[in-house]
């Protein structure tokens, strides 16, 4: 373990920038620059505005959302508009990337909280530790954490766990602890293949097993990981019907929506996560029976791939759907590959379920930072086929160069096997709203134009 | 595709009757609780393997499993290896004249038998099987976790079944031509720890005792007992320790191209998960690895299916009969089978 609080702050302190904190601090610390010293209402700072404006966006723009959906709608409403409080009881480990096991965290008694961020103005906040063309997330990620008081307000964070995917990722650990943070680097390999990554990645994860301990000092049993595999089971079996109803044709379920509750999971408690997904399911089965329809019946069926979207940087998947298109399934990290694949237990001993899940954590993984991207074409031609799509968008934020890259191979497998792709290159700024809606539409348009020509 | 009810819009649960029912009937075999499933057949066959000639069946003298010969009175049937070890130490003159046509026929039978179930032989039927089985079950519950070879190790290991594959043919070859003694005859019976084991559950402990009456069965027999506790102690902490090394299965393998069950991988639906793998008792990679050949059993590999029961992909593996689906992998079995580990 490192040791994180005797780290000296950077030398960027909150007074060089106030004018970007507003929104991030509590509100009697709040400063505007015209207002001095005036406290501005939650609401009204940066931070709040843009997941009001995503959240309208999701809620007003379509008619007849599902019922179910109001819970998540109200948790973004709370957390992110309001700035309300969500912190949980008792340790909290923060983990940066879906890679740590967040079965080990609830087994010895922590709560895991993913910190992906979304923001844009976290993003512009967390633009000082990296240089300019850099991810968006990572950037947002570190802002936030340099912040006073970070939105979503999950509370303090006893261990960061940090796994070292991506350069970006790799270097923000650094800068975690420079700012006060415990981290813990969870080491992962850059190959998933071979039998010495496997064998490498195992003794990573027992490391962070013990990291937890060291925090939580409650032990690994038999007892609480099975019990913990159990809630996580839950949560995945309901994720997965969930994902069985976007197969539908025309849709009943939009992939804004499904976006929304997935991203819920990063921070929401995980009982009452799954009690909203279960109601939510229950309802879709009955519009399914009704045959509600929440897209038009000849809306082109898009599986989105790339980097992850994130509340409120749901820009591009919204794009999708106010142009008339439904995202039917998807292909990234803040969704589909956090919550889809299931761990396999031969033996419910301890030594076997850890190393079961850490194969979970590895080997399904579609992520680019692995040297071959096989596994990535071979699951979106599955999920072609599956969800019957008709196109696939790629989503890359400028300067995460890894999506960047595999931009030429998955073109070239779609292209081979007859799949539409459209390819942007974005980041968390509003600015490029305009050109990226043309962009989508046009695509949208040539897609029902193909259709048609094959009818 | 027998994809969970919840998800299946209410039209589909309707159709013809009878339809419904296969699709029941489906459904309850891909869900079903595998393990326990497997528990039972193995049982089942241990009982039929070990203590059926009490009940005067006899199923012939080439049954493709160790329905072991030293179990006297007890076996239903003969395994294969001691009558072929047997007939193969003819005297050559004989061999390759008038006794051909009964190795032939023994061989063709044998290989009919082979071909229905595969090696499900290995997977479900075989008594040694079982005993494996039992002693990981006795493992387990014990608390200890189970050993494995590392990948360098499994590699180098692999191929000692094809060299006793390959003895137990030279050696009785070796006797009908003159060059090796007649007391080395049937080596691999001597060798195999179903010919101590086996006999013990119809309470027969002649099997235990070390042969003295010349050299080469002082030798084979002290083998015997070596190669025994090497199988009662590796199978403790190895899963089907002993499969990895029988000659058998080897032998199996090698006449599996025509055979009738087969395990069978849709790669496309194949996300790698490992799954497969990290429940196979053979520590077999390709299972999870390789997605471009359908036809996906190994040579270690023993046909048991738990593979198929822990892959959470639709049809990704399966179990076929003559090109016909018994069993395959669902989402939904998947969860049930595995909710129910967690919380038993």
């Amino acid at each position: 373990m490192n040791g994180p609080f005797d780290a000296k702050r950077p030398h960027l302190s909150d007074a060089k920038k106030p004018h970007l904190i507003e929104a991030a601090a509590p509100p009697p610390a709040a400063t505007v620059v015209t207002a001095k010293k005036e406290p501005l209402p939650f609401g009204r700072g940066k931070q709040a505005q843009e997941a009001e404006r995503t959240l309208n966006h999701i809620v007003d723009d379509f008619d007849d959302n599902p019922q179910a959906m109001q819970y998540f709608y109200e948790l973004f409403r709370k957390v992110y508009c309001r700035g309300e409080s969500i912190a949980m009881e008792g340790v909290r480990i923060g983990t940066t990337c879906i890679h740590a096991p967040e079965e080990l965290v609830y087994a010895m008694g922590a709560t895991p909280v993913r910190l992906c961020n979304g923001s844009y103005h976290y993003d512009q906040i967390g633009a000082e530790f990296m240089p300019a063309k850099s991810c968006s997330l990572v950037k947002a990620t570190l802002g936030m954490l340099n912040s006073e008081d970070p939105v979503p307000r999950v509370g303090k964070l006893d261990l960061i766990v940090n796994p070292t995917t991506c350069d970006q990722k790799k270097k923000a650990s650094a800068m975690m602890q420079d700012m006060g943070h415990p981290v813990f680097d969870l080491e992962l390999p850059n190959v998933k293949e071979s039998e010495a990554s496997r064998v490498y990645w195992r003794r990573s994860v027992k490391q962070f097993a013990e990291a937890i301990r060291g925090v939580t000092g409650k032990r690994l049993t038999r007892k609480n990981l099975r019990a913990a595999i159990a809630r996580t089971q839950r949560a995945e079996r309901a994720f997965r019907v969930l994902d069985g109803f976007r197969l539908a044709s025309p849709s009943v379920f939009l992939g804004k929506d499904a976006f929304l509750v997935v991203n819920a999971y990063f921070f929401d408690d995980l009982d009452r996560w799954c009690d909203a997904v279960e109601a939510l399911n229950i309802e879709l089965k009955e519009r399914l029976g009704k045959a509600v329809r929440a897209a038009q019946k000849k809306a082109p069926r898009i599986i989105f791939t790339g980097s992850p979207p994130i509340f409120p940087n749901l820009k591009l998947p919204l794009l999708i759907e106010r142009s008339g298109g439904v995202v039917v399934s998807d292909e990234t990290c803040s969704a589909n590959r956090m919550l889809y694949d299931m761990t396999a237990v031969d033996e419910w001993l301890v030594n076997d379920m850890v190393d079961s899940l850490a194969d979970k954590y590895l080997k399904p993984c579609t992520c680019p930072i692995f040297t071959k991207n096989e596994d990535r074409r071979r699951r979106l031609l599955e999920l072609v086929q599956k969800f019957q799509a008709d196109g696939v968008v790629y989503q890359a934020f400028s300067g995460c160069q890894v999506y960047e890259m595999e931009q030429r191979s998955v073109a070239k497998t779609l292209n081979e096997n007859g799949v539409p792709l459209l390819y942007v290159e974005t980041d968390y700024s509003p600015d490029d709203e305009g050109q990226l809606s043309t962009r989508v539409e046009a695509f949208l348009e040539s897609i029902k134009t193909r259709k048609r020509n094959r009818a | 595709m027998s994809r969970s009810l919840d998800t299946l819009p209410p039209g589909d649960a309707r159709g013809a009757p009878l339809r419904r029912i296969a699709r029941g009937i489906r459904r309850a075999v891909n869900e079903v609780d595998f393990n326990r499933f497997r528990f039972w057949l193995q049982l089942f066959f241990f009982a039929l393997l070990v203590y059926g000639g009490f009940l005067g069946l006899d199923l012939g003298h080439s049954l493709p499993t160790f329905s072991c010969v030293y179990n006297g009175e007890g076996r239903p049937g003969m395994c294969y290896l001691a009558p072929l070890q047997h007939q193969l130490a003819q005297p050559w003159p004989k061999l390759f004249g008038e006794a051909g046509i009964t190795v032939l026929s023994g061989f063709l039978v044998f290989f009919l038998w082979f071909i229905a179930l595969n090696k499900g032989w290995c997977g479900f039927v075989c008594p040694l099987g079982a005993i494996q089985d039992w002693l990981t079950a006795l493992r387990k519950r014990s608390g200890f976790r189970f050993a494995r070879y590392s990948q360098a190790t499994f590699e180098s290991l692999t191929w000692i079944k094809y060299v006793l594959l390959a003895l137990m043919f030279l050696i009785p070859l070796g006797i009908g031509a003159g060059y090796v003694s007649h007391e080395m005859s049937a080596p691999y019976c001597m060798i195999c720890p179903a010919r101590m084991i086996v006999p013990l559950f119809a309470m027969d402990f002649k099997q235990l005792a070390v042969d003295f009456s010349s050299s080469p069965k002082l030798v084979l027999t002290t083998l015997g007992a070596l190669t025994t506790g090497t199988f009662l102690i590796g199978s403790f902490v190895k899963k089907r320790f002993w499969c990895f090394f029988c000659p058998m299965s080897a032998f199996h393998y090698l006449l599996s191209k025509p055979a009738l069950f087969r395990l069978v991988k849709d790669g496309s639906k194949c996300t790698r998960c490992g799954d497969c793998y990290s429940v196979c008792d053979l520590q077999i990679k390709e299972i999870a690895d390789d997605v471009k050949s359908p036809q996906i059993m190994m040579d270690d590999c023993i046909v048991c299916l738990k593979c198929v029961a822990a892959c959470p992909e639709e049809g990704a593996l399966k179990a076929c009969f003559a090109g016909m689906t018994v069993f395959e992998s669902t989402e939904e079995g998947f969860i049930k089978r595995m909710e129910k580990g967690a919380k038993a």
